[in-house]
């Protein structure tokens, strides 16, 4: 069973994936029936190094190349995280972050640099990601998805990777991937500390189970950047195991690391029954 | 009455503020979720409260919010983890 890619109604530039899209194995994690993309010598050559006992398995990078994800926003954690997956091999990885790029993102926007500044992100991160994965077709778009574009990306996805800077843009995708069925990682920072959701729909809690109502918070918020690559990175690597089905994937936790005092903490999640987003999903 | 050690653990936006929690409270043997948030409160001012988003855990099983959550007995040498929401990106 494949997804049809049909156009994004949102704005997209120019993809340079080496050979044609492959084949979305989109919301089917069984895999069943899906006949995977083959690997060229070249992609085996370049993904040598995580292929292998304890890593990826040929078929787990196969599924990695037949995968599409949606990262929102690629800033500070979302950045990192849409880089890891591309030069990972994702097959098709879509950004989307709207706004121009200003001097004070540098601490951590490593999409970026300050021959961009002033220029819009979306398309400067896109091309800086397809100078990193000849191999991987990267769709970029220029603002936040709203409501409806959220769910139309979703139907075309295999996980959402959500690392915006508010809680109502978080909501929005945790209900499009609930919605479309995809697996859903929140990635969330502040000052020194860095937060990781890996939701299941229907199977684990998701964002809205956790927060019925967007919880306050500031728009300028702190951030070191370190924090922000170390998260992202952790949510690609989640990202990586969910799509490869390699590892255990953090199914219904929360990690968070406290950086200011190093500690790491997980914590198991619960669902709520009165969840408007998920609880009718049993 | 036989005392409990529990953990006191707080995280996430304004991490900075465990420094004006304890590490440990003591309370007695039978205490509960409730008994130990009553606690802690007592130690912070009007503007220093946590959030009600606060995300509540005990020993790694997340159990609500501090405005809604599931009370249950704690344990000797339980954690009580808090985790302020985090949204930035």
């Amino acid at each position: 069973m494949q997804r049809p890619r049909e156009a994004s109604t949102v704005t997209s530039t120019s993809t340079n994936a080496a050979s044609d899209p492959a084949p979305s194995i989109a919301n089917h994690q069984e895999g069943q029936g899906i006949s995977l993309p083959e690997l060229s010598a070249a992609e085996l050559a370049r993904y040598d190094r995580q292929i292998g006992p304890g890593v990826l398995s040929v078929e787990g990078q196969q599924r990695l190349k037949a995968s599409t994800a949606l990262v929102t926003r690629v800033g500070g954690m979302g950045g990192p995280a849409s880089l890891m997956l591309t030069m990972g091999g994702v097959g098709h990885v879509i950004i989307a972050h709207g706004g121009d790029m200003i001097s004070a993102d540098l601490n951590r926007q490593v999409l970026g640099s300050e021959s961009a500044l002033g220029r819009p992100r979306a398309a400067d991160f896109g091309d800086y990601l397809r100078t990193m994965n000849q191999f991987v077709e990267v769709e970029a778009i220029d603002h936040e998805p709203n409501d409806a574009e959220a769910v139309e990306l979703a139907t075309r996805c295999d996980i959402i990777l959500a690392c915006p800077p508010t809680f109502e843009e978080r909501l929005r995708l945790n209900r499009a991937a609930v919605h479309a069925g995809i697996p859903f990682i929140d990635a969330a920072q502040w000052g020194m500390t860095g937060t990781l959701i890996v939701v299941k729909p229907g199977e684990t809690a998701c964002l809205e189970c956790l927060y019925p109502e967007p919880p306050p918070f500031e728009e300028f918020f702190p951030v070191v950047g370190a924090i922000s690559c170390a998260t992202g990175s952790l949510a690609a690597l989640e990202a990586i195991k969910i799509l490869s089905k390699t590892g255990d994937p953090l199914w219904g936790k929360m990690l968070t690391y406290d950086g200011y005092r190093g500690n790491f903490t997980t914590v198991q999640l619960q669902r709520r029954d009165t969840c408007a987003c998920c609880a009718s999903l049993g | 009455m036989p005392a409990m050690k529990i953990q006191i653990s707080y995280t996430g936006r304004s991490y900075q503020a465990a420094s004006l929690l304890p590490a440990e409270i003591t309370l007695d043997d039978g205490a509960t979720v409730d008994d130990a948030l009553c606690l802690l409160k007592k130690d912070l001012s009007d503007d220093q409260q946590l959030p009600g988003s606060c995300l509540v855990a005990v020993s790694g099983e997340h159990i609500g919010t501090l405005t809604n959550y599931t009370n249950r007995p704690l344990r000797d040498r339980d954690e009580l983890i808090l985790i302020a929401p985090v949204a930035g990106g």
